[in-house]
């Protein structure tokens, strides 16, 4: 790694999170910085240079909700929230806050760094403009409105690409219902899911390579689709190695 | 019904008349009859006989007009002049006085027999009334219970309709059912009787708006638990009212005895605690559950850090030690994610968000979250790709298909086949998982739903709370499906099913539309 090491900020009142959490992203290349309370984070966001925040819901002076939005309101430092409470509409209304994404807790340290690794990624690619998400065989160039699959243009009808141009200006992270239904169908059909699961549906035929079990565009249950970036989907093929579902031949 | 006695009185007093002046005719003419046999000269002490029939009777009135009658009678018919009512003879007074005093006195006599009759076999109504009472109080299963049978004996008792209210604000079930029958005023009153703020052990009257009278107290000046009733006199005169209270103060005093007697007040008080424990209980588990993961969170995450640490990396014994502890981890976290659940479902139902949802990305993320336990398996998907969607909450499918294959793991061998396949079928969508496991017995079938239901064949070689297949039933209740279980029979392997109503029609006018 030749670039200086990131510097992640962590607010959690436990102590022994804070101390994994620690080892875990200095093992990792990563600066770590502590904070135990919603004062302190917003106090150390603002003095010190933040390259990502991983906060917790739950904090002893403020809601970590609270912190996200403080924090949010005058930086575009990408935010991680930690919660227990594995509640959708807490999560969508977390994202909704501008959080960039959400760990629920108990969370395995590898789960944590591939979301740091997509957000940061994401957002050096904001900072210096580059317009082509690559998704394994899938690559979207936002500049040239071209979607290639394995290298030959594939044809979307102008609702699928605006679909996958959405979820690849936000590659990696979740992207709400109803942030998609608003941006693709308008504000009237916030609420119309069943818009999202057909094109969905019809998008992963031309873009999945398995569109039985999709790789690329992957469903949260609950709250959204996300663009799978290349690190969380490393992180799946790994633990994939020893095939555990085989797609049947579908006889539909 | 004391309107109804006054007119039987009156009809009752006329009837009387009418036979005591037969009873004088009858005796007239046997009088009569005696001095033409016999040749007696003055029968007419007989006449004593009449004026005590009617005293015994008929009452006092009937028996002086049988004595005026009778020594009318003997004036007119035996003593001179005869067959004039003029009286000469001063043996003619002295029996008009001693009628008049036979009458009194035995009528009197008559009179307090028959009211001490009507008392005992009032008190023998009360008394069957009350047995019939402490039955019912005995098979009460909990406080309102109680609280209905003290309502319904005193509404039997006294006749009148009776709203007994529980507590300060709680009214019993009857009351709930009724309290718009009960006028606002006379809530008011209770409330404060209730409450203690005002004092009120021998009854408060209140008028209500309509003009009716309510009678409010506490059914035991002692024990507030029993609670505090109100009883609608209607538009009595104060009189009758007034009994009406007596005969209120005479049945609560039984009641109170019976209710003392059983030792309901303490069994009231047991309930009301008892609902309170399940309360607690619930908030404890809950409470409890949330203290353990936040210690699991950390000892979860150090073992991944552990594990994937460079100084473990060539050791391959402490990685497989840190492994343990991270499935261990794993594995508590989901028990208590399952005490959790069972906590919600029996606490408040559970309430599903719906939102229109495809089954595939429910499968597949159901699968993906099972992903380390089935690694060991070889799981074969059969979904079709036009699965119609479905209306539900996706999360809650996903958790019921995360039990139905973490059972499946737990009664089959490594390496046997989990078999999951979709369909669409009758307006239905089926979802059914297939091991090749211990299958179940005929018995095993009939209980797989209930809550805390274990195989006892493999509990042995299995842990489990027992909780899983209840959780994903309930779940897949809240979005209006239902669960099957088949198998062939033990070690035939099980099949357990979801089946959920697809309602394609309330998905319209997309395809036109959506895409232009």
């Amino acid at each position: 790694m030749n670039e200086p090491s990131p510097i992640v900020l962590v607010v959690d009142d436990e102590v022994q999170i804070r101390r994994f959490l620690r080892t875990g992203f200095e093992l990792n290349g990563f600066v770590v910085h502590e904070a135990a309370t919603g004062g302190e984070a917003i106090r150390s966001a603002t003095l010190r240079p933040i390259d990502i925040v991983i906060v917790d819901l739950g904090l002893p002076d403020m809601d970590g909700a609270e912190v996200v939005e403080r924090i949010r309101s005058w930086s575009s430092v990408p935010i991680i929230v930690l919660s227990v409470r594995s509640s959708e509409a807490q999560k969508v209304h977390l994202l909704e806050l501008g959080a960039d994404d959400y760990v629920v807790k108990p969370f395995g340290m590898a789960e944590l760094l591939a979301r740091v690794r997509v957000a940061l990624r994401r957002q050096s690619r904001a900072a210096s403009g580059e317009p082509i998400v690559k998704v394994g065989p899938l690559t979207i160039d936002l500049a040239a409105r071209a979607v290639l699959l394995n290298g030959s243009r594939l044809n979307l009808t102008p609702k699928e690409y605006r679909l996958l141009q959405v979820l690849a200006q936000h590659a990696g992270n979740v992207v709400t219902h109803q942030h998609l239904l608003k941006e693709v169908w308008g504000t009237i059909h916030v609420h119309d899911t069943h818009y999202l699961r057909i094109f969905v549906r019809k998008l992963r035929q031309k873009i999945e390579p398995h569109p039985d079990s999709p790789r690329i565009l992957v469903t949260e249950l609950g709250v959204g689709y996300r663009l799978a970036q290349s690190g969380q989907e490393g992180e799946a093929a790994a633990n994939w190695t020893a095939p555990a579902a085989v797609p049947a031949k579908t006889d539909g | 019904m004391s309107r109804a006695l006054r007119f039987g009185t009156l009809g009752e007093e006329l009837r009387g008349l009418a036979l005591t002046f037969c009873l004088v005719a009858a005796t007239t003419a046997a009088i009569y009859a005696i001095i033409l046999w016999i040749g007696l000269t003055r029968g007419s002490v007989l006449y004593l006989i009449p004026v005590l029939i009617a005293a015994i009777r008929w009452g006092v009135i009937p028996a002086i007009f049988a004595a005026v009658c009778g020594v009318l009678a003997s004036a007119f018919f035996f003593f001179p002049p005869l067959y004039s009512l003029e009286i000469r003879d001063p043996q003619e007074v002295i029996n008009l006085a001693l009628y008049i005093f036979a009458a009194v006195v035995v009528s009197q006599l008559a009179s307090r027999l028959k009211r001490q009759l009507e008392l005992s076999r009032q008190r023998e109504i009360d008394l069957a009334e009350l047995y019939a009472f402490s039955r019912r109080l005995a098979v009460a299963f909990d406080v309102s219970d109680i609280h209905s049978a003290i309502e319904d004996h005193l509404a039997a008792v006294i006749q009148r309709k009776v709203v007994l209210f529980a507590g300060a604000r709680e009214a019993t079930q009857s009351a709930r059912r009724d309290s718009a029958a009960v006028p606002d005023e006379v809530q008011t009153v209770v409330a404060d009787v209730a409450a203690g703020r005002r004092e009120a052990s021998a009854g408060v009257a209140v008028t209500a708006a309509g003009g009716d009278v309510w009678l409010v107290r506490p059914v035991s000046p002692k024990s507030p638990e029993f609670g505090v009733i109100a009883i609608n006199f209607g538009r009595e005169s104060r009189e009758s009212s007034d009994e009406m209270r007596i005969r209120v103060d005479t049945v609560l005093v039984d009641a109170t005895a019976t209710l003392e007697r059983l030792g309901v007040a303490h069994a009231i008080s047991e309930a009301r605690m008892r609902a309170q424990t399940d309360q607690l209980r619930e908030a404890l588990i809950g409470s409890v559950s949330h203290e353990l993961r936040t210690p699991l969170a950390s000892i979860l995450g150090a073992a991944t850090v552990l594990s994937s640490a460079p100084a473990l990396r060539d050791e391959k014994k402490l990685q497989a030690l840190v492994h343990d502890v991270r499935d261990e981890a794993e594995r508590l976290n989901n028990d208590i994610q399952n005490l959790l659940d069972a906590t919600r479902i029996s606490s408040d139902g559970v309430k599903p968000h719906l939102e229109w949802a495809d089954p595939a990305d429910i499968i597949n993320s159901a699968l993906d979250r099972c992903r380390r336990r089935l690694a060991d398996r070889r799981v074969v998907l059969n979904l079709p790709n036009d699965l119609p969607l479905i209306h539900v909450d996706p999360v809650l499918v996903q958790q019921a298909l995360v039990q139905i294959f973490d059972n499946a793991v737990k009664y089959s061998p490594p390496g046997s086949k989990i078999m999951l396949a979709a369909r669409a079928r009758d307006g239905r969508l089926i979802v059914s998982v297939t091991d090749e496991g211990a299958g179940l017995t005929h018995a095993e079938q009939a209980q797989i739903w209930n809550r805390f239901a274990r195989g006892e064949r493999l509990a042995a070689t299995t842990s489990g709370s027992g909780l899983g297949l209840w959780i994903a039933s309930a779940f897949i209740a809240a979005n209006g499906g239902k669960m099957h279980a088949v198998s062939d029979g033990p070690g035939l392997g099980t099949t357990v099913s979801i089946e959920i109503p697809v309602t394609q029609t309330a998905v319209p006018q997309l395809e036109s539309d959506a895409d232009e």
